[in-house]
């Protein structure tokens, strides 16, 4: 796309639809710190007459917060965990071992990923309940640790860029299918193991429907349900809603920023993660 | 020590237990949490099912009563309606929207970078905290989408409030009556024009592929078509677009099957209920209040079935037509 240059003018549609598109997040932080006076008798005033930074304060403490981020970390730890064991497996196998049915199953695997999850939402939630698992986070992680299509299929694309000299070397070596998988497989994708943990890290952070159907206890809300529950109870508290809600989007914004290479490769290379 | 690896030309059988344990977690998930689920809600379609009794077959009866609220405008209907209206409006415009902002974001100018990160950032926002800001920003009074429409001397709309569509001929028609007699009236983008806009304002997950496979355009095509005397817009017309046609096909599949499964911002906006008067009340909403808050279970099920059939008609509809617009040559992906 490297042309002529561009024309000088060329900024002003750029600033114009980054002032757009970053307006929301601008209200959003600008409103959380107003007080309730101003919102109510000027809403439109952007800046904070004073700083009300102790609407944070309010916020955290007018919901069970630590204990939702607790809960949040909890699912989102083992999610990471059952996904990582789950899908690196899987894809080992659907890449590197030579097995009848492979195909048949892996194009099976493929077309689950088009499924709504409204096809299977009633079975699967009666199946966890049966488990025991109804009103537990286990609900929410056990299903990591039996694999997901997407990512299967993201690490399946990675391992099979690492050369097969390498894995008949290994082999040859006396080293077992499970040595291979461990010492070469998994040391050489860790770039593609850091976006899947990643990009379920994020999902089970952002999960809300999840939590709805499977948790009815608050002591195990996770903050993506827990905001929900909040903003039902405090609909008119305006600052303490958005205040609570940047608590919840800040550390996504910030493992974004930090992580914005593989972010930013993981869609690029494969597509969204819906 | 001895080795048990079996080779690759060892048995069949053989090379499939060695790939079980590997394959092994994955197949349990897709028996237990896939094929059998999706039978069972295949048979409960048939069946009146409280969760309190046995599953009792009834038959068809569950697919005549969605046939006749689909004809008689009944709450399917309605979520039918819902979901295409959804549908229809958000996921052109985010393709058209994805493409040219990818378009103005390959330009090289000074803070190139910045923009793209700007522009992007949004939809890394959850969509719990984006559905609360947007709430507060469609507000139809104090909101800051009304306050900008009316800086430009528009009147702006009731969003979550309102009923209205802004692709109803009707409720255009209705505005314009109502200023012609002097009245004070809002333009018609309601609850689901409020959704949609929610939608654009993640696009850049898509923006990012269309930058991608912007890069991988070659760009010996675009001078050849200058020295062929070929304008920007010509050479858009002719080289940007066929290039970027297989992400737009993606867009077009995967922002379908997304926008068909919106739930988490529809529920937020209307507190669960699908409102107001039913207007946001999409399938997978009105899906999930039939399961878990009627426990019409059969009902429910039979809903499931037919939106499974719909989208895979849709998708295959779009597979095949593809072939017709969809340049493969291109881009590398």
């Amino acid at each position: 796309m490297n042309r002529a240059k561009p024309h000088r003018l060329a900024i002003v549609p750029l600033l114009l639809v980054a002032g757009v598109f970053t307006a929301p997040l601008v209200t959003m932080v600008l409103t959380s710190l107003k007080t309730d006076e101003q919102i109510a008798a000027d809403p439109h005033r952007l800046l904070p007459g004073e700083w009300q930074w102790d609407n944070y304060r309010r916020a955290v403490t007018s919901m069970p917060y630590l204990r939702y981020l607790r809960n949040s970390l909890l699912l989102c730890a083992g999610s990471v965990a059952g996904t990582l064991f789950s899908c690196s497996l899987a894809a080992y196998g659907f890449s590197r071992m030579r097995w009848p049915g492979r195909n048949l199953l892996f194009g099976l695997m493929i077309s689950t990923m088009l499924l709504p999850w409204h096809v299977t939402m009633i079975p699967r939630f009666l199946l966890l309940r049966e488990l025991g698992l109804y009103n537990s986070l286990g609900a929410l992680i056990l299903p990591t640790f039996l694999g997901d299509a997407f990512f299967i299929f993201l690490l399946r694309q990675f391992f099979l860029t690492i050369p097969e000299q390498l894995v008949e070397a290994a082999r040859l070596d006396g080293c077992s299918e499970w040595g291979v998988f461990w010492r070469i497989m998994l040391p050489l994708s860790k770039p593609a193991l850091a976006t899947v943990a990643l990009f379920q890290f994020i999902a089970a952070w952002n999960d809300f429907g999840g939590p709805l159907l499977y948790l009815s206890d608050p002591d195990r809300f996770p903050l993506a349900y827990g905001l929900e529950q909040f903003v039902s109870a405090h609909s008119t508290q305006v600052n303490l809603l958005l205040a609570a809600s940047v608590l919840f989007t800040l550390p996504i914004v910030v493992l974004f920023f930090l992580a914005q290479r593989t972010f930013i490769r993981g869609i690029a290379t494969t597509g969204v993660k819906g | 020590m001895t080795r048990v690896t079996p080779h690759p030309q060892a048995r069949p059988l053989g090379r499939i237990v060695a790939a079980l344990p590997f394959v092994g977690p994955w197949l349990v998930g897709f028996l237990a949490l896939v094929v059998y689920p999706f039978a069972a809600t295949l048979y409960w379609s048939f069946c009146r099912y409280d969760l309190l009794s046995p599953p009792r077959p009834v038959g068809t009866a569950n697919y005549e009563r969605l046939a006749d609220e689909l004809l008689s405008g009944g709450r399917f209907g309605q979520a039918v309606w819902n979901t295409a209206y959804y549908a229809l409006l958000s996921v052109p415009l985010s393709i058209a929207l994805g493409v040219s902002l990818a378009v103005i974001l390959s330009w090289k100018v000074r803070g190139q970078a910045v923009f793209r990160t700007l522009i992007f950032l949004p939809s890394v926002v959850p969509t719990v905290a984006a559905a609360v800001v947007w709430t507060w920003l469609l507000d139809p009074k104090n909101g800051l989408v009304n306050k900008a429409l009316s800086i430009v001397g528009l009147p702006g709309g009731g969003w979550f409030t309102s009923v209205r569509e802004s692709l109803n001929p009707a409720d255009w028609s209705a505005t314009l009556t109502a200023w012609q007699a002097g009245n004070q009236a809002l333009l018609p983008f309601g609850s689901k024009d409020g959704l949609v806009l929610m939608s654009l304002w993640g696009v850049g997950n898509f923006m990012i592929i269309y930058l991608a496979a912007l890069g991988n355009v070659p760009k010996q095509l675009y001078e050849a078509a200058e020295i062929d005397g070929a304008g920007p817009l010509r050479r858009f017309r002719h080289i940007t677009l066929p290039m970027l046609s297989p992400v737009i096909f993606f867009n077009l599949v995967m922002g379908i099957i997304q926008a068909v499964q919106a739930f988490t911002q529809v529920y937020i906006v209307s507190e669960g209920q699908g409102g107001p008067a039913g207007s946001t009340l999409v399938l997978s909403l009105h899906l999930f209040r039939s399961a878990f808050r009627e426990l019409d279970m059969g009902y429910a099920s039979a809903m499931a079935w037919t939106l499974f059939v719909l989208v895979l008609a849709v998708t295959a509809v779009l597979f095949r037509t593809s072939r017709h617009w969809v340049h493969h040559q291109g881009a590398a992906r």
